[in-house]
Protein backbone atom coordinates (compact mmCIF):
# COMPACT_ATOMS: atom_id res chain seq x y z
CA UNK A 1 0.00 0.00 0.00
CA UNK A 2 1.01 3.30 -0.99
CA UNK A 3 1.88 6.73 1.65
CA UNK A 4 -1.82 7.77 1.68
CA UNK A 5 -2.54 11.31 0.51
CA UNK A 6 -3.91 12.11 3.66
CA UNK A 7 -1.03 10.50 6.14
CA UNK A 8 1.44 12.80 3.69
CA UNK A 9 -0.09 15.55 4.21
CA UNK A 10 -0.56 15.22 7.93
CA UNK A 11 3.24 14.96 7.99
CA UNK A 12 3.61 17.84 5.58
CA UNK A 13 1.74 20.18 8.39
CA UNK A 14 3.95 19.09 11.00
CA UNK A 15 6.91 19.47 8.85
CA UNK A 16 5.78 23.42 7.59
CA UNK A 17 4.75 24.08 11.45
CA UNK A 18 8.33 22.93 12.23
CA UNK A 19 10.25 25.12 9.26
CA UNK A 20 7.75 28.31 9.87
CA UNK A 21 6.05 28.13 13.26
CA UNK A 22 2.93 29.05 11.89
CA UNK A 23 0.53 25.99 12.55
CA UNK A 24 -2.28 24.89 11.64
CA UNK A 25 -4.63 22.31 13.45
CA UNK A 26 -3.42 18.58 12.38
CA UNK A 27 -5.89 15.84 13.06
CA UNK A 28 -5.06 14.00 16.44
CA UNK A 29 -2.21 16.08 17.28
CA UNK A 30 -2.31 17.44 21.16
CA UNK A 31 -1.60 21.16 20.72
CA UNK A 32 -0.23 22.05 24.03
CA UNK A 33 3.15 19.73 23.15
CA UNK A 34 2.92 19.75 19.58
CA UNK A 35 4.98 23.23 19.94
CA UNK A 36 7.98 20.75 21.60
CA UNK A 37 8.87 20.57 18.09
CA UNK A 38 9.36 23.54 16.25
CA UNK A 39 10.84 24.19 19.82
CA UNK A 40 13.43 21.76 18.99
CA UNK A 41 13.63 21.88 15.31
CA UNK A 42 14.54 26.04 15.60
CA UNK A 43 16.54 25.12 18.36
CA UNK A 44 18.85 22.95 16.61
CA UNK A 45 19.23 25.11 13.38
CA UNK A 46 19.68 28.18 15.39
CA UNK A 47 22.58 26.56 17.67
CA UNK A 48 24.21 24.85 14.81
CA UNK A 49 24.17 28.45 12.65
CA UNK A 50 25.51 30.37 16.31
CA UNK A 51 28.29 27.82 16.18
CA UNK A 52 29.62 27.99 12.44
CA UNK A 53 28.76 31.74 12.64
CA UNK A 54 29.75 33.61 15.94
CA UNK A 55 31.06 36.56 13.99
CA UNK A 56 28.05 37.47 12.16
CA UNK A 57 25.81 36.16 15.25
CA UNK A 58 27.80 38.93 16.97
CA UNK A 59 27.46 41.77 14.18
CA UNK A 60 23.85 41.13 14.00
CA UNK A 61 21.89 42.59 16.43
CA UNK A 62 19.42 39.44 18.69
CA UNK A 63 16.35 40.38 16.08
CA UNK A 64 18.14 40.52 12.95
CA UNK A 65 19.73 37.21 13.71
CA UNK A 66 16.36 35.48 14.72
CA UNK A 67 14.49 37.18 11.70
CA UNK A 68 17.46 35.88 9.56
CA UNK A 69 17.40 32.29 10.61
CA UNK A 70 14.00 32.15 10.57
CA UNK A 71 13.12 33.71 7.13
CA UNK A 72 16.37 31.21 5.96
CA UNK A 73 15.00 27.52 7.37
CA UNK A 74 11.32 28.49 6.88
CA UNK A 75 11.97 29.35 2.80
CA UNK A 76 14.86 27.59 2.25
CA UNK A 77 14.64 23.17 1.59
CA UNK A 78 17.58 22.16 3.82
CA UNK A 79 19.17 19.81 1.53
CA UNK A 80 22.22 18.40 3.64
CA UNK A 81 21.97 15.47 5.74
CA UNK A 82 24.72 16.67 7.86
CA UNK A 83 23.58 19.48 10.09
CA UNK A 84 26.97 20.25 10.61
CA UNK A 85 27.21 21.14 7.04
CA UNK A 86 23.83 23.07 6.59
CA UNK A 87 25.46 26.37 7.53
CA UNK A 88 26.80 26.58 3.89
CA UNK A 89 23.33 26.54 2.89
CA UNK A 90 22.94 29.74 4.96
CA UNK A 91 25.98 31.14 3.13
CA UNK A 92 24.35 30.62 -0.42
CA UNK A 93 20.82 31.86 0.83
CA UNK A 94 22.23 35.56 1.95
CA UNK A 95 24.24 35.52 -1.31
CA UNK A 96 21.66 34.25 -3.55
CA UNK A 97 18.60 35.90 -1.91
CA UNK A 98 20.37 39.44 -0.91
CA UNK A 99 17.81 39.67 1.62
CA UNK A 100 17.57 43.49 3.08
CA UNK A 101 20.12 43.02 5.71
CA UNK A 102 22.79 42.91 2.84
CA UNK A 103 21.98 46.50 2.30
CA UNK A 104 22.86 47.30 5.85
CA UNK A 105 25.90 45.20 5.52
CA UNK A 106 27.42 44.89 2.19
CA UNK A 107 30.23 42.68 3.30
CA UNK A 108 27.65 39.81 4.88
CA UNK A 109 27.91 37.69 2.40
CA UNK A 110 31.91 37.30 2.25
CA UNK A 111 32.11 37.26 6.51
CA UNK A 112 29.54 34.20 6.69
CA UNK A 113 31.72 32.48 3.65
CA UNK A 114 35.05 33.50 5.82
CA UNK A 115 33.44 31.94 8.92
CA UNK A 116 32.23 28.76 6.82
CA UNK A 117 35.40 28.51 5.25
CA UNK A 118 37.00 27.80 8.36
CA UNK A 119 34.29 25.37 9.44
CA UNK A 120 34.92 23.32 6.19
CA UNK A 121 38.65 23.63 5.65
CA UNK A 122 38.54 21.79 9.68
CA UNK A 123 36.14 19.36 9.13
CA UNK A 124 36.82 18.38 5.04
CA UNK A 125 38.58 14.84 4.01
CA UNK A 126 42.13 14.68 4.32
CA UNK A 127 44.35 15.55 1.15
CA UNK A 128 47.66 14.32 0.85
CA UNK A 129 50.13 15.26 -1.41
CA UNK A 130 53.92 13.39 -1.78
CA UNK A 131 56.66 15.49 -0.41
CA UNK A 132 59.80 15.43 1.99
CA UNK A 133 60.09 17.69 5.21
CA UNK A 134 63.78 18.29 4.57
CA UNK A 135 64.95 20.33 1.63
CA UNK A 136 66.71 23.61 1.21
CA UNK A 137 63.98 26.57 0.65
CA UNK A 138 66.49 28.44 -1.63
CA UNK A 139 67.30 25.45 -4.32
CA UNK A 140 64.57 23.13 -4.28
CA UNK A 141 61.31 22.43 -5.92
CA UNK A 142 58.73 23.74 -3.02
CA UNK A 143 55.11 21.23 -1.91
CA UNK A 144 52.09 23.17 -0.94
CA UNK A 145 49.85 21.77 1.88
CA UNK A 146 47.25 20.72 -0.47
CA UNK A 147 44.99 21.32 2.82
CA UNK A 148 44.93 25.20 1.87
CA UNK A 149 42.06 27.88 0.12
CA UNK A 150 42.98 30.82 -1.60
CA UNK A 151 40.81 33.63 -1.16
CA UNK A 152 39.64 36.63 -2.16
CA UNK A 153 37.08 39.58 -0.93
CA UNK A 154 36.14 43.03 -1.78
CA UNK A 155 36.06 43.68 1.98
CA UNK A 156 38.50 42.99 4.40
CA UNK A 157 36.49 40.46 6.58
CA UNK A 158 39.62 38.57 7.78
CA UNK A 159 41.68 42.31 9.02
CA UNK A 160 39.07 44.24 10.62
CA UNK A 161 36.32 43.68 13.52
CA UNK A 162 32.80 43.47 11.18
CA UNK A 163 31.46 46.36 13.06
CA UNK A 164 34.16 48.59 11.86
CA UNK A 165 34.10 47.66 8.09
CA UNK A 166 32.45 50.49 5.89
CA UNK A 167 32.11 50.63 2.16
CA UNK A 168 35.51 52.94 1.89
CA UNK A 169 37.21 49.92 2.49
CA UNK A 170 36.34 48.16 -0.13
CA UNK A 171 39.17 46.87 -2.75
CA UNK A 172 40.91 43.78 -2.91
CA UNK A 173 42.12 41.18 -0.31
CA UNK A 174 43.41 37.86 -0.48
CA UNK A 175 44.38 35.41 1.87
CA UNK A 176 45.11 31.83 2.34
CA UNK A 177 43.15 29.27 4.70
CA UNK A 178 45.06 26.20 5.40
CA UNK A 179 44.79 23.29 7.75
CA UNK A 180 47.45 22.72 10.07
CA UNK A 181 48.88 19.31 9.57
CA UNK A 182 49.20 18.39 13.29
CA UNK A 183 46.31 19.99 15.08
CA UNK A 184 44.21 20.19 12.37
CA UNK A 185 43.40 24.20 13.26
CA UNK A 186 42.61 26.37 10.69
CA UNK A 187 45.03 29.15 10.18
CA UNK A 188 44.62 32.38 8.21
CA UNK A 189 47.01 34.19 5.86
CA UNK A 190 46.76 37.78 4.58
CA UNK A 191 48.63 37.74 1.16
CA UNK A 192 49.27 40.89 -1.45
CA UNK A 193 48.32 39.85 -4.79
CA UNK A 194 52.32 38.57 -5.23
CA UNK A 195 52.01 36.33 -3.13
CA UNK A 196 48.42 35.28 -3.57
CA UNK A 197 49.69 34.55 -7.41
CA UNK A 198 52.61 32.62 -5.95
CA UNK A 199 50.72 30.41 -3.88
CA UNK A 200 48.44 29.39 -7.11
CA UNK A 201 51.09 28.62 -8.91
CA UNK A 202 52.45 26.21 -6.18
CA UNK A 203 49.12 24.86 -6.08
CA UNK A 204 49.35 23.85 -9.73
CA UNK A 205 52.52 22.08 -9.11
CA UNK A 206 55.75 22.37 -7.12
CA UNK A 207 57.98 25.29 -8.10
CA UNK A 208 61.74 26.34 -6.68
CA UNK A 209 61.75 30.00 -5.10
CA UNK A 210 63.01 31.15 -8.61
CA UNK A 211 60.78 30.29 -10.67
CA UNK A 212 57.94 31.55 -8.08
CA UNK A 213 59.43 35.00 -8.31
CA UNK A 214 60.40 35.12 -12.33
CA UNK A 215 57.24 33.65 -13.14
CA UNK A 216 54.96 35.84 -10.60
CA UNK A 217 57.40 39.24 -11.52
CA UNK A 218 56.83 38.81 -15.29
CA UNK A 219 52.99 38.23 -14.68
CA UNK A 220 52.39 41.17 -12.55
CA UNK A 221 54.78 43.27 -14.63
CA UNK A 222 57.30 44.35 -11.90
CA UNK A 223 60.95 43.46 -12.21
CA UNK A 224 62.17 41.64 -9.37
CA UNK A 225 65.08 42.98 -6.97
CA UNK A 226 67.02 41.70 -4.28
CA UNK A 227 64.13 42.87 -1.50
CA UNK A 228 61.23 40.77 -3.05
CA UNK A 229 63.79 38.18 -2.81
CA UNK A 230 64.51 38.53 0.35
CA UNK A 231 60.69 39.30 1.30
CA UNK A 232 59.47 35.89 -0.72
CA UNK A 233 62.33 33.72 1.14
CA UNK A 234 60.86 35.36 4.78
CA UNK A 235 57.31 34.97 3.36
CA UNK A 236 57.92 30.96 3.00
CA UNK A 237 60.16 30.53 5.57
CA UNK A 238 56.98 31.55 7.86
CA UNK A 239 54.58 29.41 5.79
CA UNK A 240 56.97 26.05 6.27
CA UNK A 241 57.01 26.64 9.61
CA UNK A 242 53.29 27.10 9.77
CA UNK A 243 52.84 24.34 7.81
CA UNK A 244 51.39 26.16 4.60
CA UNK A 245 54.31 24.32 3.04
CA UNK A 246 54.55 20.65 2.90
CA UNK A 247 57.96 20.99 2.23
CA UNK A 248 59.81 19.75 -1.00
CA UNK A 249 59.82 17.36 -3.86
CA UNK A 250 61.22 13.52 -3.24
CA UNK A 251 63.83 13.41 -4.74
CA UNK B 1 28.85 -5.48 26.55
CA UNK B 2 28.03 -1.85 27.26
CA UNK B 3 29.02 1.14 25.36
CA UNK B 4 28.71 5.05 25.29
CA UNK B 5 27.89 7.69 22.25
CA UNK B 6 31.25 8.65 21.35
CA UNK B 7 30.40 12.63 21.72
CA UNK B 8 32.91 15.15 20.44
CA UNK B 9 32.06 17.30 24.07
CA UNK B 10 34.32 14.37 25.73
CA UNK B 11 36.39 12.81 23.16
CA UNK B 12 39.66 13.85 23.78
CA UNK B 13 39.12 13.40 27.70
CA UNK B 14 37.88 10.52 27.42
CA UNK B 15 41.19 9.19 24.82
CA UNK B 16 43.68 10.30 27.05
CA UNK B 17 42.47 8.55 30.46
CA UNK B 18 40.96 4.91 31.35
CA UNK B 19 38.71 6.33 33.65
CA UNK B 20 35.45 5.65 31.16
CA UNK B 21 35.71 2.13 30.40
CA UNK B 22 32.96 0.89 27.59
CA UNK B 23 32.49 -2.27 25.39
CA UNK B 24 31.96 -0.32 22.33
CA UNK B 25 31.45 2.93 20.63
CA UNK B 26 28.60 4.57 18.88
CA UNK B 27 28.24 7.51 16.93
CA UNK B 28 25.63 9.05 14.38
CA UNK B 29 27.39 8.67 11.05
CA UNK B 30 26.04 12.16 9.89
CA UNK B 31 28.56 13.55 11.68
CA UNK B 32 31.31 11.80 10.71
CA UNK B 33 31.03 11.02 7.10
CA UNK B 34 33.29 12.64 4.61
CA UNK B 35 35.27 14.49 7.85
CA UNK B 36 38.94 14.80 7.95
CA UNK B 37 41.48 16.41 10.01
CA UNK B 38 41.68 16.45 13.59
CA UNK B 39 38.23 14.49 14.26
CA UNK B 40 39.26 12.00 11.91
CA UNK B 41 42.74 11.55 13.90
CA UNK B 42 39.78 10.77 17.15
CA UNK B 43 38.01 8.81 15.45
CA UNK B 44 40.83 6.51 14.25
CA UNK B 45 41.86 6.63 17.56
CA UNK B 46 38.88 5.67 19.14
CA UNK B 47 38.37 2.86 16.50
CA UNK B 48 41.88 1.02 17.36
CA UNK B 49 40.53 0.46 21.03
CA UNK B 50 36.76 -0.26 20.47
CA UNK B 51 34.56 -1.62 18.24
CA UNK B 52 31.91 0.92 16.34
CA UNK B 53 27.83 0.72 15.74
CA UNK B 54 26.28 3.62 14.02
CA UNK B 55 22.68 5.09 14.81
CA UNK B 56 21.28 7.22 12.32
CA UNK B 57 19.70 10.52 12.34
CA UNK B 58 18.97 11.59 8.73
CA UNK B 59 17.70 8.75 6.83
CA UNK B 60 14.30 9.29 7.73
CA UNK B 61 12.57 6.12 7.16
CA UNK B 62 9.18 7.53 7.63
CA UNK B 63 9.20 10.79 5.74
CA UNK B 64 6.54 10.50 2.51
CA UNK B 65 9.57 11.59 0.50
CA UNK B 66 11.86 9.19 -1.57
CA UNK B 67 14.67 7.75 0.28
CA UNK B 68 17.98 9.64 -0.16
CA UNK B 69 20.13 6.51 -1.83
CA UNK B 70 23.15 8.58 -2.38
CA UNK B 71 24.04 9.48 1.31
CA UNK B 72 22.49 5.89 2.18
CA UNK B 73 25.66 4.47 -0.26
CA UNK B 74 28.00 7.16 2.06
CA UNK B 75 26.53 5.48 5.25
CA UNK B 76 27.61 2.31 3.61
CA UNK B 77 30.90 2.94 2.51
CA UNK B 78 31.22 4.47 6.09
CA UNK B 79 29.90 0.71 7.70
CA UNK B 80 33.22 -0.60 5.73
CA UNK B 81 35.69 1.92 6.57
CA UNK B 82 34.86 1.39 10.11
CA UNK B 83 34.03 -1.91 10.89
CA UNK B 84 30.83 -1.24 12.34
CA UNK B 85 28.97 -3.79 13.76
CA UNK B 86 25.19 -2.45 13.57
CA UNK B 87 23.57 0.17 11.87
CA UNK B 88 20.53 1.27 13.50
CA UNK B 89 17.84 4.71 12.67
CA UNK B 90 14.87 6.01 14.03
CA UNK B 91 11.32 5.39 13.37
CA UNK B 92 10.27 8.42 12.76
CA UNK B 93 11.26 11.06 10.13
CA UNK B 94 12.86 14.18 9.42
CA UNK B 95 12.68 15.46 6.41
CA UNK B 96 9.68 16.15 4.25
CA UNK B 97 8.71 18.42 1.55
CA UNK B 98 12.12 18.10 0.23
CA UNK B 99 13.87 19.78 3.27
CA UNK B 100 15.67 17.87 6.25
CA UNK B 101 14.26 19.05 9.78
CA UNK B 102 17.26 18.16 11.84
CA UNK B 103 15.04 16.31 14.11
CA UNK B 104 12.81 13.13 14.62
CA UNK B 105 9.14 13.67 13.60
CA UNK B 106 6.27 11.22 14.99
CA UNK B 107 4.99 9.15 11.87
CA UNK B 108 1.27 8.41 12.10
CA UNK B 109 0.19 5.29 13.11
CA UNK B 110 -1.79 4.51 10.37
CA UNK B 111 -1.82 1.26 7.94
CA UNK B 112 -0.89 2.76 5.20
CA UNK B 113 2.41 3.99 6.99
CA UNK B 114 2.98 0.48 8.62
CA UNK B 115 3.49 -0.52 4.97
CA UNK B 116 5.29 2.70 3.61
CA UNK B 117 7.79 2.16 6.31
CA UNK B 118 8.36 -1.05 6.20
CA UNK B 119 8.82 -1.15 2.47
CA UNK B 120 11.62 1.30 3.31
CA UNK B 121 13.23 -0.49 5.86
CA UNK B 122 13.31 -3.68 3.10
CA UNK B 123 14.95 -1.16 0.43
CA UNK B 124 17.27 0.11 3.22
CA UNK B 125 18.27 -3.27 4.02
CA UNK B 126 18.37 -4.71 0.67
CA UNK B 127 21.07 -1.75 -0.46
CA UNK B 128 23.30 -2.09 2.78
CA UNK B 129 23.18 -6.11 2.90
CA UNK B 130 22.66 -6.17 6.35
CA UNK B 131 19.59 -6.09 8.64
CA UNK B 132 19.18 -2.58 10.64
CA UNK B 133 17.73 -2.25 13.49
CA UNK B 134 15.12 0.33 14.14
CA UNK B 135 14.37 2.38 17.30
CA UNK B 136 11.13 3.46 19.08
CA UNK B 137 11.29 7.25 19.76
CA UNK B 138 10.12 9.32 21.67
CA UNK B 139 7.12 12.10 21.07
CA UNK B 140 5.48 14.35 22.40
CA UNK B 141 1.90 14.15 20.42
CA UNK B 142 0.72 11.48 18.23
CA UNK B 143 -0.28 12.50 14.39
CA UNK B 144 -3.76 11.09 13.18
CA UNK B 145 -3.21 7.97 14.57
CA UNK B 146 -5.71 5.01 13.54
CA UNK B 147 -3.69 2.28 15.90
CA UNK B 148 -2.04 2.17 19.20
CA UNK B 149 1.59 2.91 19.17
CA UNK B 150 2.36 -0.71 19.74
CA UNK B 151 0.16 -1.97 17.52
CA UNK B 152 2.04 0.23 14.93
CA UNK B 153 5.86 -0.91 16.30
CA UNK B 154 4.76 -4.33 16.27
CA UNK B 155 3.40 -4.44 12.80
CA UNK B 156 6.23 -2.98 10.94
CA UNK B 157 8.66 -5.60 12.96
CA UNK B 158 6.61 -8.17 11.23
CA UNK B 159 6.29 -6.48 8.05
CA UNK B 160 9.85 -5.76 7.59
CA UNK B 161 11.72 -8.51 10.10
CA UNK B 162 13.95 -5.68 11.09
CA UNK B 163 15.37 -5.84 14.14
CA UNK B 164 14.39 -3.68 17.13
CA UNK B 165 16.14 -1.25 19.06
CA UNK B 166 14.32 -1.08 22.57
CA UNK B 167 15.25 2.41 23.68
CA UNK B 168 14.11 1.95 27.26
CA UNK B 169 14.08 5.28 28.27
CA UNK B 170 11.56 6.05 25.05
CA UNK B 171 9.31 4.02 26.13
CA UNK B 172 9.38 5.51 29.93
CA UNK B 173 9.36 8.66 28.43
CA UNK B 174 6.22 8.11 26.00
CA UNK B 175 4.39 6.22 28.96
CA UNK B 176 4.71 8.87 30.93
CA UNK B 177 3.34 11.51 28.36
CA UNK B 178 1.01 9.20 26.62
CA UNK B 179 -0.61 7.96 29.87
CA UNK B 180 -0.21 4.30 29.54
CA UNK B 181 2.04 1.46 31.80
CA UNK B 182 5.54 1.35 30.45
CA UNK B 183 5.29 -2.52 31.34
CA UNK B 184 2.68 -3.66 29.84
CA UNK B 185 4.26 -2.13 26.46
CA UNK B 186 7.28 -3.88 27.11
CA UNK B 187 4.92 -7.29 27.52
CA UNK B 188 3.06 -6.03 24.35
CA UNK B 189 6.36 -5.84 22.33
CA UNK B 190 7.69 -7.88 19.89
CA UNK B 191 10.67 -8.73 22.17
CA UNK B 192 12.33 -11.46 20.20
CA UNK B 193 13.35 -8.52 17.60
CA UNK B 194 15.11 -6.68 19.98
CA UNK B 195 18.97 -6.55 19.14
CA UNK B 196 20.39 -3.00 21.17
CA UNK B 197 19.62 -1.25 24.11
CA UNK B 198 19.24 2.44 24.95
CA UNK B 199 19.57 3.75 27.80
CA UNK B 200 19.77 7.53 28.72
CA UNK B 201 18.09 10.16 30.88
CA UNK B 202 15.41 12.29 30.35
CA UNK B 203 14.02 16.15 32.04
CA UNK B 204 10.69 16.31 33.27
CA UNK B 205 9.75 19.94 32.07
CA UNK B 206 5.97 19.91 32.92
CA UNK B 207 3.27 18.44 35.00
CA UNK B 208 2.28 16.27 32.05
CA UNK B 209 5.52 16.40 29.41
CA UNK B 210 9.09 14.59 30.13
CA UNK B 211 11.60 15.62 27.09
CA UNK B 212 14.12 13.36 25.97
CA UNK B 213 17.68 15.35 26.49
CA UNK B 214 19.99 12.62 26.73
CA UNK B 215 20.98 15.56 29.21
CA UNK B 216 20.29 13.81 32.80
CA UNK B 217 21.78 10.96 34.32
CA UNK B 218 19.42 7.56 34.36
CA UNK B 219 16.04 7.87 36.94
CA UNK B 220 16.25 4.60 38.89
CA UNK B 221 12.37 3.97 37.73
CA UNK B 222 13.85 3.40 33.94
CA UNK B 223 16.60 0.99 35.71
CA UNK B 224 14.11 -0.59 36.74
CA UNK B 225 12.07 -1.11 33.65
CA UNK B 226 15.64 -1.73 31.85
CA UNK B 227 16.04 -4.78 34.35
CA UNK B 228 12.36 -5.88 33.91
CA UNK B 229 13.37 -5.35 29.83
CA UNK B 230 16.52 -7.61 30.65
CA UNK B 231 14.21 -10.16 32.15
CA UNK B 232 11.69 -10.35 29.46
CA UNK B 233 14.47 -10.34 26.79
CA UNK B 234 16.43 -13.28 28.47
CA UNK B 235 19.77 -13.02 26.00
CA UNK B 236 22.42 -10.50 26.35
CA UNK B 237 22.08 -7.66 24.09
CA UNK B 238 24.58 -4.69 23.82
CA UNK B 239 23.38 -1.89 25.43
CA UNK B 240 24.28 2.23 25.08
CA UNK B 241 24.73 5.07 27.77
CA UNK B 242 23.27 8.03 25.86
CA UNK B 243 24.69 11.42 27.01
CA UNK B 244 24.78 14.05 24.32
CA UNK B 245 24.87 17.33 26.85
CA UNK B 246 25.26 18.39 30.20
CA UNK B 247 28.16 16.23 30.25
CA UNK B 248 29.42 15.18 33.52
CA UNK B 249 32.68 13.59 35.09
CA UNK B 250 33.75 10.65 33.32
CA UNK B 251 33.77 8.68 36.24
CA UNK B 252 29.94 9.61 36.24
CA UNK B 253 29.54 7.75 33.31
CA UNK B 254 31.83 5.07 34.09
CA UNK B 255 29.44 4.16 37.19
CA UNK B 256 26.17 4.49 35.03
CA UNK B 257 27.75 1.63 32.57
CA UNK B 258 29.06 -0.49 35.77
CA UNK B 259 24.89 0.62 37.45
CA UNK B 260 23.42 -1.29 33.68
CA UNK B 261 26.06 -3.67 33.53
CA UNK B 262 25.30 -5.13 37.04
CA UNK B 263 21.57 -4.90 36.86
CA UNK B 264 21.97 -6.94 33.16
CA UNK B 265 24.29 -9.60 34.98
CA UNK B 266 22.23 -10.23 38.14
CA UNK B 267 19.08 -10.57 35.38
CA UNK B 268 20.61 -12.74 33.20
CA UNK B 269 21.69 -14.55 36.26
CA UNK B 270 18.63 -15.06 37.80
CA UNK B 271 17.25 -16.61 34.95
CA UNK B 272 20.07 -19.23 34.43
CA UNK B 273 19.44 -20.41 38.00
CA UNK B 274 16.28 -20.73 37.64
CA UNK B 275 16.74 -23.14 34.45
CA UNK B 276 19.87 -25.10 35.84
Amino acid sequence: MQLLETTRNHQSELAKYCRTGQYNPIQGVNERHVGRYRQLVINVVDDTLRSAFPLTCNLLSPDEWTKEVNDFFSSHACQSPQVWSMPKEFWAYVKDQQPAIVKKYPFLDELLWLEWLEVEMFMMEDKTAGHTPAGNLKKDKIVINPEHHLQYFTYPVHLKNAQQITKTDKGHYFLVLHREPVTGKVKFTNLSPFLARMVELLAEKPRTIKELIKKTSREIGIVPDQQLAEDVLHFLENALAGGLIHGFVNK
Amino acid sequence: MTGIGFRKDFAEEFLQSSVLQPSFLEVAPENWIGVGGYWKKQLNKALKRYPLFLHGLSLSIGSPDPLDLDFLRKVKTFIKETGAGIYSEHLSYAKCDNAHLYDLLPVPFTADAVDHVSERILQVQDLLQQKIAIEIVSYYTPVAPEMTELEFINAVLRKSGCDLLLDVNNIYVNSFNHHYDPYQFIDGLTIDNVSYIHMAGHLKIADDLIIDTHGEAIIDPVYQLFDYAIRKLQKDVPVLLERDFNIPDLAELQHEILQLEKIKRDALKEKSYATA
